[in-house]
This record gives structure tokens, sequence and C-alpha cells, in this order.
């Protein structure tokens, strides 16, 4: 009886190391909390399942040695381990037990497993595809950036040296009246660096139009009078804004087809890069890579034609 | 079978239906027919014109007689006994024979295996121990059996030839088919014995019993010194009962070299046998099978019973005449697949005007007139020139090997059959829907090709068929509680349990845990050897739960209930819940409800059926209209009064407690825990409806048929059902100080693992403990 006590009284004490120290409206606040968490009914799944698992984890537990039949059968001549009879082989473990809750037909679970497998197996393999291409597109992307940050650069450098000399008379930059820049047509611009002029013109005429813009909305939504001064000539109106657009046949010239343009732009970045490359090369004997303009066609000192023969 | 004979084919309805059933008839006669009618001497119905030219010359009365006298045992051939067969008297009742005998004389040389009864018989004179290998329908079982007869002649020892069969059914019919053979009276010449029923005389000579009577008789006579030769038939369904025989036989024919053994399976797997039986010598006769093309799905079935239907409409609406057998795992099932298969072909039969369908249930609770109706025949045309007509059985796996039906052409086979399992570890013995295995398939498969060419629609892959299905069945031993086993080997004298020479031996686990049950129930010593309570318990046909229960019940004053609910555990489920009127019988039997629990309420209703019977009421009436099964109320009381028997044999008091005493219904109570306190489960305080088992900590709900009141916390029940969920059924509520005072062993605490089982047990002891001191004090 004695033991039976003490046994009770070691399952009564929930942690002996620990001091109990705690005020009655603590123990009372556990004790609601510990009976909430008790009396809180488990749904029905998780009754389910545990009881499931514990009818696996029983039905993989063999009996043991504490087993009275055990010690009864051991006492018959029964060696653990062991089978029973005299026929070789037989069995030593029970038959199991496996319970069928649907009506799938046999070999269903089989081929669900199958397909399961194949399917993750599939997953698998295309996440790794994802992966190998997904670094592939950055590297990819990269690459792009770089090409065109040197593609606007070489272009850059075309314009300039192209402008420097112009003894060809081409007349790319005309002092237009009033210090006003007076374009060549557009189209008359190599067309290795065109692409680099229209985007500036295009930027400066969007710029324009939305000053524009405002202004007239600011003018209607005037209230006032305007002012209309006959003697008004056109260095005033210009300082007043309300200059009248003399852009307006460049605006034209931007938005006229330009097939040759289109082609080029549809080049490879890495082609169009190596178009400009050889071009300043060629004519203006500048390696756009040693970012030197050579003396001679023999450009004596530059390693090569392309960026990797700089490195 | 009167209306088999050939008539004139006409072309009207009725002769169609007729010519269906002579076509086969006629098939089947022509063989048996074909050897007799040559020779008029050989004609049985004319044997007696030429009684003169026997051997003997003797008078017509006592020629047979004289025949058989002078036979030598061991020593005769076919031809002798053919001989003796075709006398106008009976050699064994020296009556004159009847028109009947020969008719069905004529039949019998018409079995496959009459070709071989002089082989068989040179076999059975070399070799004490014989396997024999014959499909169903070979004859084996009702002719094997009477060669023996006319070979070993046991009368002139005083002793008997016994035939062994797995089922009670199959030994009263195959007993009444041989009686009439032999042209005697069932219960004379020829009987049989299973269990609760002896229909014997001194006059038997042969005898037809279940396997497990023939062990019973051996627990209380161990070299079974009344048969001259036994037979051990069916035995591929290695049935626990014919698995122990085999074991103990091979014993008794070293201590009895008279003894001969014939071991007959319808399986071609007879080399275990031979092995198994020392190499004995083998002797197999063809059946009369056609072959069967067999079909299998392309892809796994989702759901077999859809796709058992549909196969089954699809049969019927393109293949050409010939009956449908389809295999299906349990009575639910099958009264399902009927309707289904009924409505849906009523569809078809409009669209594609295919032929009417009649669709026959077949499985073991049938009611036997019910049983019967399978063998009608197919339904005919609708209208003259129609398309025929089909029969459809929708059966359990009784019609794979026990019963053979004539007509079936096509089968389908789903693959799974309710097989039973135990496992020690949990103690479950349940029944559970499982695949088959190859054997059983081709079993099945065989079923088509009875008639003639067949085909098998199989419900899975070739691959499955080759990867997922076990070989051979497992047999019964591997499956189940051993207890009763145990019990019967101690008392047939096997000291030696562990090396028990068994074809299949069961887990040593299985084993461990029948030794602990039968120790607790104070049945085997802490030796293992049998006590008192023991040799008691095994006297009773009962697993030894129940036995000690109705041993212990008169220390409760309560005998007379126990043994009638004893009686009622032992038979068939007796309240009836037909699909169609669940209300009604629930009402019904809401009527007897007793709320401590099942057991109980059954006790109402048997006290109930007796009142009515004693009142002079229409007893099969009154049964129906209180949905209870008549049949089994009667095999309860059958049951009862056999028990009765053997307790007045045995010297145990019949008492009752007088049912107006208030402890009347605590008292049976008390005496259902004498013999289920091992059976025992404890709510889970979380909740209502979830119990779990004393010591296995299993989590199991009541049965949603029970009728306990839910203020039972502690319940004893009958069975551990293992389905989709784990239940209980058959549950009566008790009180948990009894369990301590029944069996303190068993409920010792130090062997209770789980934490609230043992808090709570641990409560009810220092009550116990305090209530007792109190006592003394007082």
């Amino acid at each position: 009886m004695a033991d039976e006590e003490d046994d009770y009284m070691t399952m009564a004490i929930a942690e002996p190391s620990k001091p109990v120290k705690e005020t009655s409206i603590q123990r009372t606040a556990r004790l609601k909390r510990e009976a909430e968490l008790r009396s809180r009914q488990k749904t029905k799944e998780e009754r389910a399942a545990e009881a499931e698992a514990a009818t696996q984890a029983a039905l993989e537990t063999e009996l043991d040695t504490s087993n009275k039949g055990f010690k009864l059968l051991s006492k018959l001549g029964y060696k653990p381990g062991t089978a029973l009879g005299k026929t070789p082989g037989a069995r030593t473990q029970p038959i199991e037990v496996s319970k069928k809750e649907n009506r799938g037909g046999i070999g269903l679970d089989t081929e669900k497993k199958r397909k399961f497998r194949e399917e993750m197996e599939e997953q698998v393999k295309r996440v790794k595809q994802d992966v190998v291409s997904y670094r592939d597109r950055v590297r990819m992307e990269r690459e792009e950036k770089r090409l065109e940050g040197q593609l606007i650069g070489a272009q850059k450098v075309a314009e300039q040296l192209d402008t420097a000399d112009d003894e060809t008379g081409l007349g790319l930059l005309a002092p237009g009246e009033k210090g006003h820049k007076k374009l060549a047509p557009l189209k008359s611009i190599n067309v290795l660096w065109r692409g680099l002029v229209k985007y500036r013109l295009e930027r400066e005429n969007e710029k324009r139009m939305r000053e524009a813009m405002l202004q007239r909305t600011s003018d209607l939504t005037s209230d006032l009078p305007t002012y209309d001064d006959s003697d008004e000539d056109a260095d005033d109106r210009q300082a007043l804004g309300k200059d009248e657009k003399p852009e307006a046949d460049f605006v034209d010239d931007l938005d006229e087809e330009d097939t040759e343009l289109d082609e080029f732009n549809a080049l490879d970045p890495a082609e169009k890069v190596e178009k400009l490359v050889m071009y300043l090369r060629d004519k203006h004997l500048y390696c756009f890579w040693c970012k030197h303009q050579y003396a001679d066609a023999e450009m004596d000192g530059c390693p090569g034609l392309t960026e990797d023969d700089h490195d | 079978m009167a209306d088999r004979r050939p008539s004139p084919s006409s072309s009207d309805d009725g002769g169609r239906v007729k010519r269906q059933k002579t076509s086969k008839s006629s098939s089947s006669k022509s063989t048996s027919d074909s050897v007799p009618a040559l020779d008029p001497k050989q004609n049985p119905y004319l044997a007696h014109h030429y009684e003169d030219a026997s051997d003997e010359g003797a008078s017509d009365e006592d020629g047979a007689m004289v025949m058989l006298k002078h036979l030598k045992r061991h020593k005769t051939t076919a031809a002798q006994a053919e001989k003796i067969e075709i006398q106008a008297h009976n050699p064994w009742t020296m009556r004159k024979h009847s028109q009947r005998y020969f008719e069905i004389l004529n039949k019998r040389r018409g079995l496959p295996v009459f070709h071989q009864r002089q082989e068989f018989l040179d076999l059975y004179h070399k070799s004490q121990i014989l396997v024999f290998v014959g499909e169903t329908g070979s004859g084996k079982t009702t002719q094997i059996p009477q060669y023996v007869l006319y070979d070993d002649l046991p009368q002139r020892k005083g002793q008997m030839v016994a035939c062994t069969q797995p089922r009670r059914v199959a030994a009263m019919s195959v007993a009444q088919r041989v009686a009439d053979e032999l042209d005697v009276k069932l219960g004379e010449e020829v009987g049989y014995s299973i269990r609760f029923e002896d229909r014997t005389s001194e006059k038997t000579v042969l005898k037809y019993m279940t396997d497990g009577m023939l062990l019973r008789e051996a627990m209380a006579d161990n070299n079974l010194s009344r048969y001259s030769t036994l037979i051990l038939d069916e035995a591929h369904e290695r049935t626990m009962a014919t698995d122990i025989l085999m074991g103990l036989l091979k014993e008794v024919v070293e201590r009895r070299p008279d003894l001969k053994i014939i071991v007959m399976s319808a399986t071609l797997d007879a080399a275990k046998f031979q092995r198994y039986f020392n190499d004995a010598p083998l002797l197999a006769v063809p059946g009369r099978t056609h072959p069967v093309e067999i079909f299998y799905t392309p892809e796994p079935e989702r759901d077999y019973v859809d796709a058992a239907i549909r196969t089954v409409i699809q049969i019927h609406g393109t293949e050409p005449e010939g009956d449908i057998l389809l295999f299906m795992t349990g009575e639910e099932e099958i009264e399902d697949a009927c309707k289904r298969i009924g409505l849906e072909a009523d569809s078809i039969i409009g669209e594609l005007d295919a032929g009417p369908l009649k669709v026959y249930p077949l499985y073991g609770g049938l009611p036997p007139q019910q049983q019967q109706m399978i063998f009608e025949p197919a339904p005919p045309p609708r209208r003259p020139g129609g398309k025929p007509g089909r029969k459809v059985i929708v059966s359990t796996n009784i019609a794979e090997t026990s019963l053979t039906i004539d007509g079936i052409v096509y089968v389908v086979d789903p693959g799974f059959s309710k097989q039973k399992v135990y496992n020690p570890r949990i103690r479950v013995e349940s029944l559970l829907v499982s695949p088959i295995s190859r054997a059983s398939a081709q079993q099945r498969a065989g079923r088509a090709g009875r008639t003639r060419p067949g085909k098998c629609f199989r419900l899975y892959t070739e691959a499955a068929f080759k990867k997922e299905l076990i070989d051979q069945t497992h047999p019964e031993i591997l499956r189940s509680n051993l207890a009763t086993t145990v019990l019967q080997l101690k008392k047939l004298g096997v000291e030696d349990l562990v090396h028990f020479d068994l074809m299949d031996p069961p887990a040593p686990e299985t084993l461990m845990r029948a030794l602990e049950e039968l120790n607790y129930l104070t049945c085997l010593d802490d030796e293992g050897e049998l006590t008192d309570m023991g040799r008691l318990a095994s006297e009773f046909p009962l697993d030894p739960t129940l036995s000690v229960m109705l041993i212990c019940s008169p220390e409760f004053y309560c005998s007379s209930e126990i043994l009638s609910i004893v009686a009622l555990l032992s038979a068939p489920q007796i309240f009836s819940r037909p699909s169609s009127q669940r209300r009604k019988a629930d009402e019904m039997k809401a009527y007897f409800t007793h709320a401590g629990g099942d057991h109980l309420t059954m006790l109402n209703a048997y006290h109930a059926f007796i009142a009515a019977q004693t009142e002079g009421e229409d007893m099969y009436k009154w049964c129906y209209e209180h949905f209870l099964n008549y049949r089994s109320l009667s095999q309860v009381v059958s049951v009862r009064s056999q028990l009765q028997r053997i307790m007045e044999r045995q010297n145990i008091e019949l008492v009752s407690t007088p049912f107006e005493d208030k402890q009347y219904w605590s008292n049976i109570q008390r005496a259902l825990v004498s013999g289920f306190f091992m059976q025992v489960a404890k709510r889970d305080g979380s909740s209502n409806k979830t119990y779990k088992t004393v010591k296995d900590n299993q989590s199991v709900l009541l049965h949603p048929s029970t009728t306990l009141g839910q203020d039972s916390e502690w319940v004893i029940y009958n069975e551990f059902v293992l389905t989709s969920k784990n239940y209980i059924r058959t549950v009566t509520a008790i009180k948990p100080d009894w369990l301590l005072d029944h069996s303190p062993e068993y409920y010792d605490l130090d062997t209770i693992k789980d934490r609230d089982m043992k808090l709570s047990l641990q409560a009810v002891k220092d009550h116990m403990r305090r209530k007792e001191a109190m006592k003394r004090r007082a």
C-alpha cells in the first residue's frame, strides 16, 4: 500500500524541483486555463487521427516479456524470436491488419501511389528547371542592360566624333535663329546613332508639349481677360510664353516612318554595339574598349576588336 | 429435379423454357446414360433379371448380403462393389431397393470420380494416408465415402467411416443425399453429427460431421478408436478445426496403424498436403470443366461496386445466353448491388431490346427458401422469338467453393471478400474486406466453366493479379483467437504446444495471448497445466469466456439467465432490421430495450419469445411482427437445451433470482463480468461516445445498434469490430468494483499503463477499501 501511495504522490506533484509560489489569483487562473484546455472538445479529425495513431502504434508493438502469456509460453519451451511448430520458415509475426475504407478496386492504391510518386518527381524536375532558367534570365537581363549601356556610350562617342569633324559639310548642327538649334532632317543622321538623337528629341518634344499644355490650361482657367497687345512682337511673345511652336516640323519628322532605323533597332544589342565599335574604328580610328583615339589605321597598342580582348 | 426430364421442344413460350433446361440436363445425361445402356445386363433397372448369373447364385433376399459378407476387407475391387450395388436388395438394410435408388445409381455412375474407383481402391489399400484432389462436381464428397464403405466394411469391427465437412449445412445435406444414394433412412446407416445436433444411431456406418465435431470427439477419445477411416473433406478450406485435426491425426496414425486417412481437397495445392503427410500418395480426378476465358481491366477501378454493376449490365446487353455470377463481400453490399442491377437492367431492356433479367442475392444469413431460389431457371424471353432471359446471382464467397450453381457462364470478380482477421496485439477479431488470393481468383473463374466454355471478368489489371494478390488465402488458424483451440489441444493431450506440428503454425504472440487469456480465466495454471475449471470449460462447445461465465453463473443466482444469454450469443443475430423498414424495426426493438445494455435487451426479447410461445401464438407471425428472426430464436432454444444437458451432466445448478428482486438485473451483470472481465472499456473523459479498451488503450465507439443508456462509464463488450471506425458491439454496463473483485490478478494496477485508467481504478480500489473498513467497524 505504501508503495502505491508514494507513487500516487509523485504523480500528483507536477515539478518537484520548482518551488510552487503562486498567488491564489494566479492559481485560479491557471486552474481555469488547465480546465479549459482539458475540457476543450477535440475536433472529430483530431480524435480520429489520435485513435488511428494509437491503433497503429499498438499494432506495431510486440507483446513483451511482461506479458503473462509470454512467461507461460517460455515455460513450455519457447525461445523468443523463433516460430512455432515443425514447418521450416513458419511465421514469427502476426498477419497485418489493413482496413479498407473505400470501394477502390484492387491495384488502385498502388496505382495512386505510383501516380503521386511520378507527379512528385515531375514537380522536383520542374523546380530544378525553374532554378536554372531563373539564373539564366537574370544573367541575360544583366547582360542586356550592360550592352544597352555600352550601346548608348558608343552612340554618344560616335555622335561626338561625327559632329566634331563635320568637314563633310553635312551641317548637322546649324545655329538656328536666336540661338535655337536648327536640326538637320533626322534621316540624314547616321543610322548608328540616329536612335540616340531621336530619343533625345522625343524627350524634348514631350517636355515642350507638356509645357504648352500647362500654358494652355492656365490660359483657360484664367478668369481674367487676357491682355491682347497689338504691339507685341515675336520677342515679347516668346518672353510671355505665347510663342507659336516653330518646331512643329520636326515633330512631324519624329512621327515619320523610318525603316532604316527600325531595322537597326531590331538587331541584337551585341550586334549593334559591334557595328558601332567597328564604325568608330574605321571612321575615327577610335577604339571603344581602349577609350582612345589612335593616330593611324594600325591602331598600335589596341589588343583586339572585342571587349574580351581588352580584359 | 423431376421436371428436368427431356421433353420435345415446342415453339410456344413454355417449350422454350423447358428446352433451355433440357439442353442442360441432356448433356449431363448423355454421359451418364452411355455406359450402362449398352448392355442390358449392366442396366441397374433390369439387374434383378440377371441375378442368377451372379457367382453366388444366392436368392433374391440375401444375395447382396452374402456378397458383402464374402468381400475381403481392404482387398476388394471396384467390380465387386459395383455388382453388389446393382442387386435388387440393399446389403445394408436387407430391404428391396427402391426404383429411385436405381435412378440415382445411374447418375452416380456418370460422375467423373466413378471412372477412377479401382485406381482409388488400389491406392487406398496401399497407403495409410492418401491425398485426393478433385474439383467440386467430381462427386468426391458423396462417392468416396461410399467406395470406402464397401471396402473398409467398418461394421465388421463395430467401427464407422467418418467424413468431415467445414460447414454444418453441408454435413446435413450431403448426409441426406448419401442416405438417398444408399437407399437408407437418414440417421440410421448414414447419419450426421453437427454442433448441437446428432443424427446417428447404433446402425450408423457412415457419418458426416463437421470437422469441429470430430475434434470434440477426439477430446473424449484421443485415438478416435470408433473410426476405421477418417475422410477430411474440403481440406483446402483450411478451417481451424481441419488444421488442428490434421496435426492431431499425424500423431494418431503413429499410435493406430489400422486407421486410414483420406485428405480431400478441391484445389491443386495438393503438393503441400502431400509434403505435410510425409509424402503421401496422391490421386487426382479431373472435374467436369470447360475452358474459361479471362478478361482484365486496363486500369484499376475507382469503385469496384460501380464497376461490377456496369460489367453485369454490359454482359447482359452484349453477351450471348448464360447466367452471371457476381462476387460481392457482404449482405449489405449484395442487397445494394441487386437493387441497382435491377434498376439499370430495366433501362437497358428498353434501349437495347435485351432479354429479361432476374437478380438473386446469396449469402449465409439468407433464409433457406430464399437461398433455394438461386436454382430457379433463368426467366423466359419477353415475347416469342425475343432475346433469352438471364439470371444474375450476387453472392458472397459461398459460391466460390461450397455451392455449385448450374448454368453460370459469366463470372464477375471484383477481387474482394470478407475475411476474418485476428490480431493478438490489440486483441481484435473482426471481419474485414480484403483482397482475395490468386487461388481464390482461379476458383472463382472456374465457376464460369461448369456448364460450357465461359468468361470471367476480373475487375483489376493483370499486373495487379500478379503483384497484389497473395498466392493462397491465409488459413483460419492464422486469423483467429486461439483460446478455444489451446483449451482443446490441452484436452486432446497435446503437451508440447510449441512444437505441435501444424501445417501453418500461427505467430507466437497469438499463442501467448491465448495462454494469457486462459490463465486469467483460471483454465490453465501458472505452469500451463489444465485446471479443474479448464477441464470443465472444455466440456462446453463454446468459447472459454462463455463457458467460464456459465460455470460461474450459479454464484450469482442467475445461471438460467446466463444460459439464455450464452445461447443468444452463440446463435446468429435475433433482431432483424430490413433496410426498407428500419424505423419500424427500431420501434419494435425499443419494446425490448433494457438501458443496461444489449445482453439484457436480448434476454428481454428471448423471454418475450418464450412467453408468446407458451401462450400458443403463431411464432412465425409473431416474430415477423416484432422484427425478430424466427430461425435464430429457434436455434437459440435448441442450443440452450443442448447446453442445459451438458450443465446437468456436469452438475452445474440452474438457478434464477426472482424477477421482482431488485438484484435480478445486477446479478446478471455481475455474472457477465465473470466471463467478460477482459473485454472491458471505460468512457474516455473527453467525450461521451468514445470509450477506451482496458489495457490495450484502443479508442472505440459504441456500435450504433446498441441499446445502452448513455450514463455508463464502464462497459463489457462481446466484440471489438474493426471497420472504418473501431466499434464495440453488444455492450452492457457494469460497475468497476466488480472487475477488481472478480479478477484482482488481471486488474493488478502495475500492469495498467494508461494513466487515466490507472487513476480511475485506483480510486475505485480506495473506495472499496474504505467501504470494507466501514463494514468491519460496523
